[in-house]
């Protein structure tokens, strides 16, 4: 009796005890002493990062003829408005109907617009938009880097409503600004050839108020490759695929679409999405659900944000070695920086020019080959104990040879003065093949480096007004191989030569010129000398971030240096872990592929 | 012709038929709210609540909304005037750099390339973040070209009206209005606030025209909030409700519950259960109501079993009395008989007082009869020998044993019987000993008026009338004619030697069938004396084949237009006239 009445009691008291405490808890509105119970609200919404546009204004009756070409400028600019409507207003009704916008853009950087001066009681006017044109966009979206200036008259007329626009060019004037307000440089991964590899299509694509960047952007990678890639790639995704929504939960983006696709290609799909979103929502990983369902009946489709990284691992590859030469044998750089010589012959011997830097193969039992000093012939040997140096392909003034990633050399054999022949080799079958390169039949190919992915190859080109870097894609394989779509990247002038071209990844590469200049260069921007280059370089190397080039001192002693950011610092430990420039020091640094 | 017309008459018989059903559902609810205190306390305690937790919840919702909202807008507003200095710093930046060049800001746009303007709602596209902090919209009218929104904000999310209030104030004055958003990417306008105002550029006169800025705060996370604890108010304030009538239904549970039972009780103690009692539990008001409504029916209980004992006395004396006196009558009567058979020797003034003994003699025998009949029913000892009779058959025996004395009257009667046979399970000699004492009253009260008798008859009952035309009955009478040795005018002698008794048996004859004997009367107009029987025996009697007032009578009176209060039910046996 007595133990149940104390039970009774302590239930009572602890009864009270948890009433107190609610009540007092309920005092205080704002807690202290305790985190907040809050979802993290995530890094806001990534799939659509913020930015301005311009929005169309209505023509003013009072304005001048200048100021109605200003705002029409700003009009074509608009985004978000399809058919430029508001623009139309701005042009007279004659014009409206003739003026076609979607003929593609220029994209220039203004100078002052001339005016003539306008006499009293005018109702017709000139107005010249002047600047230089940097760049066009065609309908594809694709943009292009141009030189050139730009002159474009309009012709007004004066009516009940004020100045309109009654003659002017077609397609869209955009400034630089307005350029950059209304596209959107997307990366889109496309596959290479068979499903290997993935293939960067760069484009600007315009923005849409209505949509958000991650969507139009999947929509943009379902529409398929741009032009300069079309049969040089394929794609995972089944033809006519459309994409319902892209949507974050949990930090995690969801991509839904209409169709699922095979279940060999669905890792070549995740590495798609992966990479064409992962400058978007870096870090988050990703799902896709097909109408809205999980992707497999059982399980949700989950891709890691690195995915398209582990599908092709030359999109980031870790623990790649350089490789350099150094006492006439082919060195590779280990990871204390000391280096150590190649397995087989090349370790020891290197038939090729001390001025040309070797091919090393990316894959299967590695290949180095070497372009001999007279240019006629091109040596392989495999990075084996027992590689020998073999002659694979001769010629008659062959350029550095480069491979790709399916195991094929590729050299160029400038056969006269102003004609080259594009040979391709596969090392499996030792078959060699000449490449179709119309473009090129004609020039005197000085250069020709094929990128990382299998797809772009970088040519420079020397030609009667001097040389160029060209850009272009691998079509077709073996006797069916094919060079298209060349388009210009780097113009040079006569001062300027082209020593070297190095592909840093799949999109950008870099040049070198005889003034020891490094430019990196792209089909999508203007070339520019991104990093302070001392006198004295002779060959370059790149991959990704590393930027390796050889250095030759005005007393010519040599050593490797590497870019680190902010500065060269000599790279190659000798025996005693010193770093200096010596004689017949390291020299002709090489990565594998590119 | 035919078939809609039936169709017509159908549904209107439906129609009918519902708003039947729909009345005496309703008046069946009225009922049983009427007459429930549970359910009308726990109705009234949720209508009180109701209007309590609904003006509460409409007064809290309105705090809340209006605090929510304007600390939003308050936020929304010393974020918009720190935007606004960061544009005013943009605008002015390069200008001031560039000032030597021409003042007009559509060339020196195309000179830099950009416009300052789009560079600060760049910046201020990136302070605001994603679409759903806030947009930002920028124009300068004057300058052609100068019109910037961040991200997918349209335009026509500012309306005309806040744009002509901007324009209107002063420089640097918010202009704040709840408008629908208009967003590209959605197909629904979300609510939100735009705060706009013209920038202030008194430090900075190289700046032209007015520059509107308008910030577009959504807010649809607020009224997502809002609206669910809207929601939640309504849930907890319903849940407080039914809580409420819960209690209170549970509280008058606990009162109303031992009022039950003592009502029950009070029921059974009316009914004659005099040994019921309540129980007591507690020491509660309702335990001591309990305790004196006990003390009341054991008082009672003795009160009644006293008079009852008092009144068996009486009776048993009353009995005895009538018993005793009909050895002595007997031999007076014979004695009487003698004197009566040889009146005709004694000289007339003795012969007419044999004559007179002769007559009270016969008087004081049915009276003793009477007496002893009536004293047989208070003690519950007669009994129905029940038969299936024809009633009109009985009524014309009654008749005809009434058919001398109505002679003496000069009275006639006026039979009204039905057509078919009118059978009734009844004891035939006791009915027709009442329609003998209706039709002997009517005679003495009639004053040689004709004598109505209606017999009538539908499912369950029949009945038969006594109308008489005489001087009626004053009102409060109608009760007290069946009362014991009760006389209209004490003053007036029976004619016809009535016992005072004859009424009193019938009515006790009536109640033995379980049925109703009841009377109307009123001055001048006569009286009507009606007897309604259940066909079957046992049967309870729901109504009257015939009506209590003379039907000439009552369309006179609606005639006249002057209703007379309801007539109170003759009997006292609970029975109503229900027709």
């Amino acid at each position: 009796m007595r133990t149940e009445a104390t039970a009774r009691r302590r239930v009572r008291a602890a009864a009270l005890g948890v009433v107190l405490s609610c009540v007092t808890a309920a005092c205080s509105v704002v807690p202290t002493g305790r985190s907040p119970v809050v979802e993290d609200a995530g890094k806001g919404n990534p799939l659509n990062p913020p930015y301005a546009r311009v929005i169309a204004m209505e023509p003013d009756a009072d304005w001048t003829p200048e100021q109605i070409v200003t705002g029409f400028r700003a009009a074509m600019a608009s985004i978000g408005d399809g058919k430029y409507e508001a623009a139309r207003r701005y042009l007279t009704d004659d014009f409206a109907a003739r003026w076609r916008p979607e003929t593609g853009a220029t994209v220039y950087r203004p100078a002052p617009s001339v005016t003539s001066p306008l006499p009293e009681g005018a109702t017709a006017a000139r107005v010249t938009l002047k600047g230089t044109v940097t760049a066009v966009i065609d309908r594809e979206g694709r943009y292009r880097p141009r030189g050139g200036t730009l002159a474009e008259l309009f012709t007004l007329v004066k009516g009940p409503a004020g100045w309109r626009i009654s003659s002017g060019p077609d397609g869209l004037l955009l400034t630089e600004a307005d350029a950059d307000r209304a596209y959107r440089l997307v990366d889109l991964y496309f596959l290479g050839p068979k499903g290997q590899g993935l293939v960067i299509d760069q484009v600007q694509m315009p923005v849409d108020p209505a949509s958000t960047l991650a969507k139009t952007t999947v929509e943009r990678l379902l529409a398929g490759p741009s032009g300069s890639l079309r049969g040089a790639v394929e794609t995972a995704f089944e033809p006519g695929t459309e994409l319902i929504d892209v949507t974050t939960e949990n930090n995690r983006v969801v991509v839904n679409l209409t169709r699922k696709v095979p279940a060999e290609r669905v890792s070549a799909m995740s590495a798609q999405l992966a990479g064409t979103l992962s400058r978007l929502a870096s870090g988050s990983s990703f799902e896709v659900r097909v109408n809205g369902e999980p992707y497999h009946t059982d399980a949700s489709l989950l891709i890691d944000a690195q995915e398209y990284v582990k599908f092709d691992r030359w999109m980031a590859p870790a623990d790649v070695s350089p490789y350099y030469l150094q006492d006439g044998g082919l060195r590779v750089l280990g990871r204390e920086n000391v280096g150590g010589p190649v397995p087989g012959k090349a370790g020891t011997e290197y038939p090729g020019s001390p001025a040309t830097p070797p091919a090393v193969s990316g894959s299967g039992p590695l290949h180095a080959a070497a372009l001999s000093e007279d240019g006629k012939r091109i040596s392989v040997a495999a990075l084996t104990p027992d590689g020998q140096w073999e002659d694979w392909i001769s010629g008659n003034d062959l350029v550095q040879p480069s491979w790709d990633r399916h195991d094929s050399l590729w050299t160029a054999d400038r056969t006269g003065l102003q004609s080259s022949v594009v040979l391709r080799m596969y090392a499996d079958d030792r078959r060699q093949y000449r490449v179709a390169a119309p473009e090129l039949d004609t020039v005197e190919v000085t250069a020709l480096k094929v990128a990382r992915d299998g797809v772009h190859v970088a040519v420079a080109v020397k030609d009667g007004t001097g040389e160029r870097v060209l850009v272009g894609t691998i079509v077709g394989e073996r006797a069916d191989s094919r060079i298209g779509n060349l388009q210009p990247v780097m113009d040079g002038d006569e001062k300027q030569t082209i020593e070297d071209i190095v592909w840093k990844d799949g999109t950008t590469l870099y040049v070198l010129t005889g003034k020891s200049e490094l430019f990196e260069a792209s089909l999508i921007a203007e070339a520019q000398q991104t990093i302070p280059s001392p006198p004295g370089i002779r060959s370059i190397a790149a991959l990704n971030s590393s930027l390796l080039a050889w250095a030759v001192d005005d007393d010519g002693n040599s050593q490797v240096i590497k870019w680190n950011g902010k500065q060269w610092e000599p790279q190659v430990k000798d025996d005693n872990g010193s770093v200096a420039y010596v004689q017949d020091g390291p020299a002709l640094p090489a990565f594998p592929l590119g | 012709m035919a078939t809609p017309k039936k169709r017509r008459r159908t549904l209107r018989q439906v129609a009918r038929g519902v708003r039947r059903r729909a009345r005496r559902a309703a008046g069946r609810l009225r009922r049983v709210f009427w007459r429930s205190l549970q359910l009308r306390v726990v109705t009234s305690t949720m209508v009180i609540s109701i209007v309590v937790v609904a003006v509460l919840g409409v007064f809290l919702m309105q705090q809340i909304q209006q605090s929510v909202l304007e600390s939003r807008v308050r936020a929304a507003i010393s974020e918009a005037q720190a935007d606004r200095n960061a544009v005013l710093s943009i605008l002015t930046q390069p200008e001031r750099e560039a000032s030597e060049q021409s003042a007009d800001s559509g060339e020196a746009a195309q000179r830099t390339g950009d416009s300052p303007l789009s560079q600060a709602t760049e910046a201020l596209a990136q302070r605001a973040g994603s679409a759903s902090r806030y947009s930002v919209i920028i124009r300068n009218e004057r300058l052609p070209g100068e019109f910037f929104g961040t991200t997918n904000i349209e335009p026509k999310s500012v309306p005309d009206r806040v744009r002509a209030e901007v324009l209107k104030n002063e420089a640097g004055k918010n202009a704040s209005w709840f408008v629908p958003l208009h967003y590209a990417d959605r197909a629904e306008p979300v609510p939100g606030v735009v705060i706009g105002t013209r920038l202030d550029t008194t430090g900075a006169p190289q700046l032209v025209g007015d520059y509107e800025i308008y910030h577009l705060v959504p807010l649809d996370r607020e009224e997502k909030m809002l609206a669910s604890l809207q929601q939640m108010l309504i849930v907890v304030g319903s849940g407080l409700v039914l809580l409420l009538a819960a209690i209170a239904s549970l509280v008058t549970r606990q009162v109303v519950i031992p009022v039950r039972l003592a009502r029950q009780a009070a029921e059974r103690l009316a009914a004659g259960k005099l040994d019921e009692r309540l129980k007591v539990r507690g020491e509660d008001d309702l335990a001591r109501l309990a305790a004196s409504f006990n003390e009341m029916a054991a008082n009672l209980a003795l009160k009644i079993h006293q008079l009852e004992e008092l009144s068996q006395v009486q009776r048993q004396f009353v009995s005895d009395v009538s018993h005793e006196l009909r050895t002595p009558l007997t031999t007076v009567r014979m004695a009487a008989d003698l004197l009566y058979d040889a009146r005709e020797d004694f000289d007339p003034m003795v012969a007419r007082s044999a004559e007179l003994m002769q007559n009270q003699l016969e008087r004081f025998e049915s009276m003793l009869a009477d007496l002893l009949e009536i004293s047989r029913y208070d003690a519950g000892a007669a009994t129905l020998d029940v038969d299936s009779v024809d009633v009109r058959d009985v009524v014309l025996r009654a008749v005809a044993d009434s058919e001398a004395l109505a002679e003496r009257h000069s009275t006639r009667f006026d039979l009204r019987l039905p057509g078919e046979p009118c059978m009734a399970e009844m004891d035939s000699r006791r009915v027709e000993r009442i329609l003998r004492n209706l039709l002997f009253n009517a005679i003495e009260h009639g004053e040689g008026k004709d004598i109505v008798v209606t017999v009538g008859a539908d499912r369950d009952a029949v009945a038969v009338a006594v109308r008489d035309h005489g001087v009626g009955l004053k009102p409060g009478e109608e009760n007290m004619v069946f009362d014991r040795f009760w006389r209209a005018d004490p003053s007036r002698a029976r004619t016809i030697g009535g016992t005072g008794l004859g009424l009193a048996i019938s009515r006790e004859d009536a109640m033995l069938h379980g049925g109703w004997l009841q009377a109307w009367g009123a001055p001048g107009e006569g009286s009507q004396f009606r007897l309604s029987l259940p066909r079957t025996a046992g049967a309870e009697l729901r109504g009257s084949p015939l009506p209590l007032v003379p039907p000439e009578v009552e369309m006179r009176r609606t005639w006249r237009g002057q209703m007379t209060p309801v007539l109170s039910p003759a009997s006292a046996d609970g029975g109503s006239d229900e027709d």
